[in-house]
């Protein structure tokens, strides 16, 4: 087909060792294998092995490591290391390493082609019917490439990290295997060549974040955590199906190559492309926890904390930047639906930001700067800034996997205290924390980086990519589809600058709500209590070490693309992707670049640098870590503060609104009315009746008497008869 | 392969073996009976024997697998002998690309469906195995028949069977359910019976006496009156077997008090008999009707509507047995909005649709009955937490009902992603609305799936239950396969049921519009 | 090949009916039976009662029966012809006779073990059933009104006998004096009818009749079609056609078993039979006359039949509503009145008799003479005391109810007649459709009856079943084997039944009627 003969015209890249892409999906797969069949093994299962099963609560990472003491307290059940452990901690990270360097490899082929079309291997053909082709194949290109290098660089990183973190856990090989599988799933979505593959690997990573957030499935929480993480994803995957129908409806093609060849034939703006444009965003916002389908990635915190950093983080839940980064053909074309991306990421920037002001889990926290974050890269993709959103996806890949893992040993660390104690405190709790400093120093510097990093102080990388998103949303206030397009009609140009604001207002709360929580773990006097405080340490360096990696990357990621003014320096990450997204970026800014003067440009930096500097001196002077006290004595909140530590209740909005009618309507009316009263009840055994009445009838009139059956035949002989004369 | 099966001369003799294996199996698995009584030893014989006969007869079947010719969309294998010559009816059977598929199907579960009840049915075994066999034939008798006469009479045959397994080896109420599934059944089937009469009458109008070859048949050309009247006998016919909302009622209850084995075959394959026949008879025969606007709409309306209010209803089930049900409701609401909506992608999805279904629900069956064997309770809220205890099950179950979610990977994806891609040609903003039901979909089995095997293991009793057998995974694993198998590589499924499925939609389309413009002339 | 042999003695030859040796030939099989019945009358009044008596009388009895079935097959065979008289030489007759001395046979086998068991000594009993016979051969050959008459009469007399035959019984009593007296007052109507009906032709004999009306097109004649009003209430009364079948549950309950089980099938065979006869050879050409008032008669049965079966609780009255709505079916192919309607009419006769004959015999040998067991409820749990039995009274059951493989020929007769209706020149579409919907409903009663036997636990105290009389065993046996092997192989009876009705005129002047393809 199609793919084939562009591809298939000796490709640069042809017969390189690109031909072996499929290697980097299977990699992993081969370690899902193994480790499945090693946790199915009947000698793993040493009765319930959920420490939480007895109700107390330790936050709910402590599962992991409540298996420290051996000594164990009464409602802890008692756990021994799992017989296969040392082959799993072998083959779970050793996939993702080979599956690295293999990517690398390609990673520099691709580099030295300079290759324009993207590189399809065709591995079999998949859905074939009718006007219908589909194959399983997949595309090396620079997007995918550069999303891959990630997926499987940090993925291996974060592999490392669980070896530490999970080592005692019962279910360790099952753990191992959901990890695998998803980053198998990751792969098959970031490379698939077409919309169909990707859509497996999107729904597959959904799959593996359902089952790694119940993961601790005893505690109905968790597992409640997981279902509401799949259905939500759904309501997305149902935007994405829709979209994938406009498209073969309109094309009759659903591969990128294909679509993107003859995107053209969709009028530029029109209802069928903004339709699709909408549909696709609404897969995002699933995937991507933007608003209004963002409630599931707080609660997904309940999966163990590396879960977290990778899936909730790093990877999956870029998808959906992904998605709309791959289909920049699609998006560049219609302006509406680009501004309703940009937008809606803006306002669950700022949203999930205000959120994450008041937050004492320290993991809950994180999740809603990462809903937050991805507002902003959102925000990069929406203006059609592809490269910018994608250079923010990595970074952040990197700073917040980095706060994620550090925030696991801080709690790592915690719970092992509190365990030694018995206390029954929860181990995620800023409130219970304070002072680490001392005691885990390591974490303690790595996660400063990472935080100053996120607040987009200069040179770190977070604030090359974030100023970056924000220079091109002003640079596209003008002289561009975007500034000319009304929206709802407010003119574009108005939206934009309202975006810009909402932007610069989001880094200002991010500045804040990161050093709180600094403050919170690390300074101040410590609150964990005497006997805990003897307990307190540093992980071990199987999980130290990834961070240490991590920490450089956030500090020097920024050099992936400078901004232009460094010269022959700069926008490297922005020429790489140029192939892919270049031409579609053009669309909206008519053409040429997207320019900013010198002055305007170092003007933004200045303002983007003084709002970070001012979150910061802010949080640090007015937060008193000194003046809080442990959670169990905590006053309760009021006023606003005790809206936003209830997340603006929205989760509860939504259990009114729509799962309770839901369940009630599907309970009283449908099934008990419909179904059993109205079909059942009356038609089908309402006839049944019926018969039996006229029945009944009949029987009656069998009375016995001759005289009765005398004149029944006479009537009928009167009936004959008047039939025979009424013609 | 071909070859081989060539030099065997397989497709001379292959269906009407198909179809007497299982009868001579049941005569000699009754004759067993007869003679060795009611004893354990006897009972399992029974069991061996039958399981033996139905192996054999997969074996058999599945040549047609390389015997068929792909790129043809005509009969094949035809099998063609005079049967009561003075009333023009004839033993005539053959497969194409339509029913190839669910012939295998229908032997690929059987052998299945028997190991499934090897424990659970433990009184009269004899005749339940002997009920068992006459169902297979009259099964693989409907998807095989090319005269209507056998069409009818084979799908009645499978009622009785059906009837009994339901009443005498099923749960509390099975006497009520049998009933109301047999009666139900009755009522759309017996006015089919007059139709197909009349349309053999009609047909055998130049012969001078009655013909019900299909092919005599689909050669008529009837008045609009006659053809919508007779669609309407056979649409309520295939809509009560299908079922269509609103004519469902009788599933739930037949599936719950049915036994295992039987609630496997009921969902399995029975229900497939009523897409099939819209497929097979009522499309191709009477195209200027099923076509016909407001027809064509209310059919698609009815199917949508099975969609979602199947999901909603299944959402807030109590027994696990009754979602499963309503969950079928559901699905096969997906394979009509297919077949309706008439594009090659939307029949192809519904036809992998009824095949995948088949594996996916028969297999929670299995598991439901499995697990039902231990506990004795059907109640979602008497599990839970059990994954700990039996991670076996657990891992199937969960990967069972994510293709029966319709999760990527799965054959449920390629299903209803074919069906619903197809039917939004046609019919947009139906297959919108019907696209929720994938979400509706993943909120009850996922709830159904935690309550069941997720949570605190909360009932003491639940701590001790044992893991599958041997005999339990060795018939799952093979449904695994094929689920797997469908949703990762389903090209050669596809490629067999292509030609016919293009046929299909071509022959129909034409024919619309060519009767159309009579139905304008003719009213209605 | 058996052809051949009777090419002997002149196969195919026509008989001259108004030599009396001709004539003689003709009622051959039917004079067999009526001196064969004599001599047996002598020899039964020879002995006193008793039970080894009544049985060698019985046993005589069937012998003679079979050879009467012997001779009818032979002379059938050879295929004789005739011309115009008072009875007809055609296949339709032997056929007919076949069903009925079949019916007789089984129905003098059942009474030997039955009134064994309720002590019932009288032999003539048997030989009254023989004599009953021979008045339903007369009826099915004659082709006069007046030899009609004299079959009807000698089979309902006998009847009124054979019905109160248990003397110890009130019920039995009751029946027989309800039979009478109905039965009298709607002779009254068939005689009145069969006079009115010569007033206009001037003629007694069918053809006659036929042809008189066809050439002075007496087609809207009020006396005749008056005439023909009360014949058909004569008719309807004697097949118990609703609204004249007020009688049949009575007499059924109350006559012994297998009287009701020969009347079932017998009378009913005979009747429609000579009915059908009648329809078609006298009054074919008055065909838009009576259709309308056979199709609600056949409509008004078939419901009235089947829905108040729902309700019974006694097998044999159950039975007797299930009749009735046979009755219903059967009408529907008088009202297609074609020689296909025929043959489809005699087919169903046979496949009802043999289910008929097969069920009364389960219930005949359920019973004791202290309990008759005739209760549905008696049958619980039948399956786990006698697979055999229940798997037997299913076959019947589902055989009545139509249903195929498992019911044997009971399907193929609805779908003969379906097809007949169907096929006819005036289609009858609608009535098919109420005749698979009231088929619908019978499947209320019909499988009650196997879920009781096949469902229902056996109740605790429940006292042993008795053993099944050899002559019982026999028939059910019998009957299961012929339903089910020709509910697969139906061909020879199809040909047997279509033989029959070569002679018949096809009729009814199609362009007169609506014709299918407008029909609905």
């Amino acid at each position: 087909m199609l793919l084939q003969e562009a591809a298939g015209a000796a490709h640069p890249l042809a017969g390189t060792i690109a031909e072996w892409i499929w290697l980097v999906p299977v990699l992993p797969f081969l370690g899902f294998i193994v480790n499945g069949l090693l946790s199915l093994l009947p000698a793993t299962h040493l009765g319930p092995a959920d420490p939480s099963a007895a109700g107390h609560d330790h936050g709910h990472d402590a599962h992991a490591a409540n298996a420290h003491d051996h000594g164990g307290h009464d409602d802890h059940h008692h756990v021994v290391r799992h017989q296969y452990a040392r082959i799993v901690s072998l083959v779970g990270p050793a996939v993702l390493g080979i599956a690295f360097l293999l990517t690398a490899g390609i990673f520099l082929a691709l580099a030295g082609a300079h290759a324009e079309e993207p590189f399809v291997r065709t591995l079999f053909p998949w859905l074939v019917t009718g006007g219908l082709h589909v194959d399983a194949a997949l595309q090396v290109d620079q997007l995918s490439m550069a999303m891959t290098m990630v997926v499987t660089g940090v993925g291996f990183l974060i592999h490392v990290f669980s070896v530490g973190y999970m080592q005692d856990d019962p279910g360790y090989p099952r753990y191992f295997a959901y990890l695998n599988l998803f980053v198998f799933f990751m792969l098959v979505l970031v490379l698939g060549a077409s919309y169909p593959v990707m859509f497996v690997g999107w729904e597959g990573v959904g799959l593996c974040s359902y089952l790694l957030i119940g993961y601790w499935y005893s505690e109905k929480a968790n597992a409640d955590a997981g279902k509401k993480a799949f259905v939500m994803n759904r309501i997305g995957d149902f935007g994405f199906l829709v979209a994938m129908f406009l498209l073969f409806a309109n094309l009759g093609t659903l591969d990128f190559v294909g679509v993107a060849g003859q995107v053209s034939e969709l009028s530029e703006g029109g209802a069928v492309i903004t339709a699709i444009g909408l549909f696709f965003f609404l897969g995002c916002a699933g995937k991507s926890a933007q608003i209004p389908l963002y409630t599931w990635l707080p609660d997904a915190m309940a999966g163990p904390t590396p879960v977290s950093a990778l899936i909730h983080a790093a990877t999956m839940v870029t998808a959906g930047v992904y998605l709309v980064a791959r289909s920049s053909f699609l998006f560049s074309l219609a302006p509406v639906a680009s501004l309703t991306v940009a937008l809606v990421g803006a306002v669950t920037a700022l949203f999930a930001a205000t959120i994450g002001l008041k937050q004492w889990d320290i993991k809950k926290v994180l999740a809603y700067s990462t809903v937050s974050q991805l507002g902003y890269m959102f925000i990069g993709v929406g203006v059609g800034a592809y490269a910018a959103g994608v250079f923010h996806l990595v970074t952040h890949a990197f700073f917040k996997a980095l706060l994620f893992l550090g925030s696991g040993s801080v709690i790592f660390a915690m719970h092992r205290a509190l365990h030694h104690t018995g206390s029954h405190a929860d181990a995620q709790d800023m409130r219970n924390m304070g002072g680490l400093r001392k005691y885990m120093p390591w974490t303690f510097g790595l996660m400063w980086i990472a935080t100053l990093a996120i607040a987009g102080i200069p040179p770190l990388s977070g604030f090359f990519s974030k100023d970056e998103i924000l220079a091109s949303v002003f640079a596209r206030t003008s002289h561009s589809t975007l500034a000319e397009a009304t929206w709802l009609g407010i003119p574009g140009s108005v939206l934009l600058m309202l975006i810009y604001v909402l932007g610069l207002a989001a880094a200002l709360l991010t500045a804040i709500y990161m050093t709180r929580m600094m403050l919170y773990t690390f300074h101040g006097p410590n609150r964990s209590g005497e006997a805990e405080r003897n307990h307190l340490a540093e992980a071990p360096w199987v999980m130290t070490a990834p961070l240490v990696v991590l920490g450089v990357l956030s500090a020097v990621g920024g050099a992936l693309n400078f901004p232009a003014f460094f010269g022959s320096m700069g926008q490297k990450f922005h020429h790489w992707l140029e192939p892919v997204t270049g031409r579609a970026s053009l669309n909206i800014t008519h053409g040429e670049e997207a320019h900013l003067a010198l002055g305007t440009e170092l003007m933004l930096i200045g303002i983007a640098v003084a709002i970070a500097v001012a979150g910061i001196l802010y949080a640090v002077t007015r937060l008193k870590p000194a003046a809080l006290v442990p959670a169990a004595q905590a006053p309760e909140s009021h006023g606003i503060e005790r809206v936003l530590e209830h997340k603006y209740y929205v989760d509860e909005a939504y259990d009114r609104a729509i799962v309770k009618p839901v369940v009630g309507i599907s309970r009283r009316v449908l099934w008990r009315g419909m179904d059993a009263g109205l079909i059942d009840g009356l038609l089908v055994n309402g006839s049944g009746f019926l018969m039996r009445g006229l029945g009944w009838v009949g029987a009656r009139l069998q009375s016995g008497q001759v005289g009765t059956y005398a004149w029944v035949l006479v009537i009928g002989v009167l009936a004959v008869l008047g039939a025979f004369s009424i013609r | 392969m071909a070859a081989f099966l060539a030099s065997l001369n397989y497709n001379a003799w292959i269906l009407p073996a198909l179809l007497i294996v299982p009868t001579l199996g049941a005569l000699l698995v009754w004759a067993h009976g007869a003679v060795a009584g009611q004893g354990e030893a006897a009972a399992m014989t029974a069991r061996r024997l039958t399981l033996a006969v139905l192996v054999i007869e997969f074996v058999l079947s599945i040549g047609l697998w390389w015997s068929l010719d792909i790129a043809s969309a005509d009969w094949q294998a035809v099998f063609d002998k005079p049967w009561i010559e003075a009333w023009g009816t004839r033993f005539t059977v053959g497969v194409d690309g339509l029913s190839v598929m669910m012939v295998l199907l229908t032997t690929f579960l059987m052998p299945l469906a028997i190991l499934g009840g090897w424990t659970s049915v433990k009184t009269k075994v004899h005749a339940y195995h002997t009920l068992m066999l006459i169902l297979t034939t009259g099964m693989l008798g409907v998807f095989v028949a090319k005269d209507l006469f056998l069409f009818y009479m084979m799908w009645e045959v499978m009622l009785i069977p059906m009837y009994f397994i339901i009443g005498i080896w099923g749960g509390e109420r099975r006497i009520y359910a049998s009933l109301k599934f047999f009666i139900y059944t009755m009522v759309g089937s017996l006015l089919m019976l007059v139709a197909i009469v009349y349309l053999g009458v009609e047909a055998g109008e130049p012969l001078g006496r009655p013909t019900f070859d299909y092919d005599a048949i689909l050669a008529l050309n009837l008045t609009p009156t006659a053809s919508f009247w007779l669609f309407g006998a056979f649409f309520l016919a295939f809509a009560v077997k299908v079922p269509m909302f609103p004519f469902h009622t009788w599933l739930p209850d037949a599936h719950v008090e049915a036994p295992t084995a039987g609630s496997v075959i009921l969902a399995g394959i029975l229900l497939k008999l009523g897409t099939y026949g819209f497929l097979r008879v009522a499309l191709p025969f009477f195209p200027g009707v099923a076509m016909y606007p407001w027809v064509r709409t209310t059919i698609i309306v009815l199917a949508v509507i099975g969609v979602i209010y199947g999901s909603l209803v299944a959402l807030v089930q109590p027994d696990i047995k009754k979602l499963v049900a309503y969950s079928s409701v559901a699905h096969l609401g997906f394979v009509m909005l297919g077949i309706f909506a008439l594009t090659v992608e939307s029949v192809q999805g519904a036809l992998m649709v009824m095949i995948g279904h088949g594996l996916s629900t028969g297999a929670l069956f299995l598991l439901v009955g499995i697990i039902y064997e231990r506990t004795h309770t059907r109640l979602i809220d008497d599990y839970g937490g059990i994954a700990k205890v039996v991670p076996l099950f657990a891992t199937i179950l969960t990967i069972v009902a994510l293709s029966s979610i319709g999760l990527p990977g799965t054959n449920g994806f390629v299903a209803e992603f074919l069906v619903m891609l197809g039917s939004f040609k046609t019919y947009p903003m139906l297959t919108v609305v019907s696209a929720t039901g994938v979400i509706l979909a993943a909120a009850y089995l996922l709830w159904a799936l935690q309550r069941m095997i997720y949570n605190a293991l909360d009932r003491p009793a639940n701590a001790q239950l044992k893991d599958l057998n041997w005999r339990e995974l060795g018939l799952l694993v093979p449904i695994l396969a094929g689920i797997i198998w469908m949703g990762v590589y389903p090209k050669p499924v596809l490629d067999r049921m292509e030609a016919s499925a293009q046929k299909l939609v071509q022959e129909v389309t034409r024919n619309a519009d060519r009767q159309r413009a009579s139905m304008m002339l003719g009213g209605r | 090949m058996i052809h051949t042999i009777f090419a002997q003695f002149g196969a195919g030859m026509t008989l001259d009916l108004s030599r009396p040796a001709d004539l003689t030939m003709a009622i051959a099989p039917d004079l067999v039976l009526c001196v064969g019945a004599m001599i047996l009358l002598l020899y039964a009044a020879w002995r006193p009662e008793s039970e080894a008596h009544q049985r060698r009388v019985a046993l005589g009895a069937m012998t003679v029966a079979l050879l009467a079935l012997v001779a009818v097959i032979v002379v059938g065979l050879s295929g004789w012809k005739s011309t115009a008289g008072p009875v007809a030489v055609d296949g339709y007759r032997w056929a007919a006779d076949v069903v009925l001395l079949l019916a007789t046979v089984i129905a003098i086998g059942l009474s030997m073990d039955y009134n064994a068991r309720e002590g019932i000594t009288a032999p003539e009993a048997h030989v009254l059933v023989l004599f009953a016979t021979v008045g339903m051969m007369i009826m099915v050959a004659a082709r006069d009104l007046m030899v009609l008459f004299l079959g009807l009469e000698t089979m309902s007399v006998s009847i009124y006998v054979l019905v109160g035959m248990n003397r110890r019984s009130a019920r039995s009593a009751e029946g027989a004096l309800k039979y009478f007296l109905l039965g009298a007052f709607s002779t009254a109507f068939l005689l009145y009818g069969i006079a009115l009906v010569y007033g206009a032709t001037g003629s007694t004999n069918l053809s006659a009749i036929g042809g008189r009306i066809a050439a002075l097109s007496l087609g809207d004649s009020p006396m005749l079609l008056v005439g023909v009003a009360l014949l058909l209430v004569g008719f309807a009364f004697k097949v118990a056609a609703a609204p004249f079948h007020m009688w049949a549950p009575d007499v059924y309950e109350g006559a012994p078993t297998p009287i009701t089980a020969y009347m079932a099938a017998a009378v009913k065979a005979a009747a429609f039979a000579a009915f059908l006869r009648v329809w078609i050879e006298a009054f074919g050409h008055l065909y838009v006359a009576w259709h309308d008032a056979l199709w609600w008669l056949a409509a008004v049965t078939m419901f009235v039949g089947n829905l108040v079966a729902l309700q019974q609780r006694n097998l044999k009255r159950m039975l007797a509503y299930s009749s009735i709505g046979h009755t219903g079916f059967l009408l529907v192919a008088v009202t297609a009145a074609t020689s296909q309607a025929a043959s489809a009419m005699l087919f169903y006769l046979f496949a009802y008799t043999l289910a008929t004959m097969g069920a009364f015999a389960v219930i005949i040998s359920l019973g004791t003479g202290t309990n008759a067991r005739e209760n549905i409820e008696d049958l619980n749990g039948l399956w786990q005391e006698r697979p055999g039995l229940a798997v037997a009274m299913a076959v019947f059951m589902l055989a009545m109810l139509g249903f195929p493989v498992f019911g044997g020929m009971g399907f193929f007769a609805k779908w003969y007649v379906l097809q007949a209706a169907i096929d006819a020149a005036s289609p009858q579409v609608r009535l098919a459709v109420l005749l698979v919907i009231a088929t619908t409903i019978s499947a209320g009663y019909y499988l009650y009856v196997v879920m009781v036997m096949f469902m229902k636990p056996r109740p605790e105290m429940a006292p042993a079943l008795p053993v099944i009389g050899a002559m019982s065993r026999v028939v059910i046996f019998g009957s299961v084997v012929l339903l089910l092997v020709f509910g697969v192989f139906p061909d020879p009876v199809v040909r047997w039944a279509r033989g029959g009705t070569e002679l018949l005129p096809s009729m009814a002047p199609a362009a007169a009627l609506p014709t299918r393809a407008g029909g609905k």
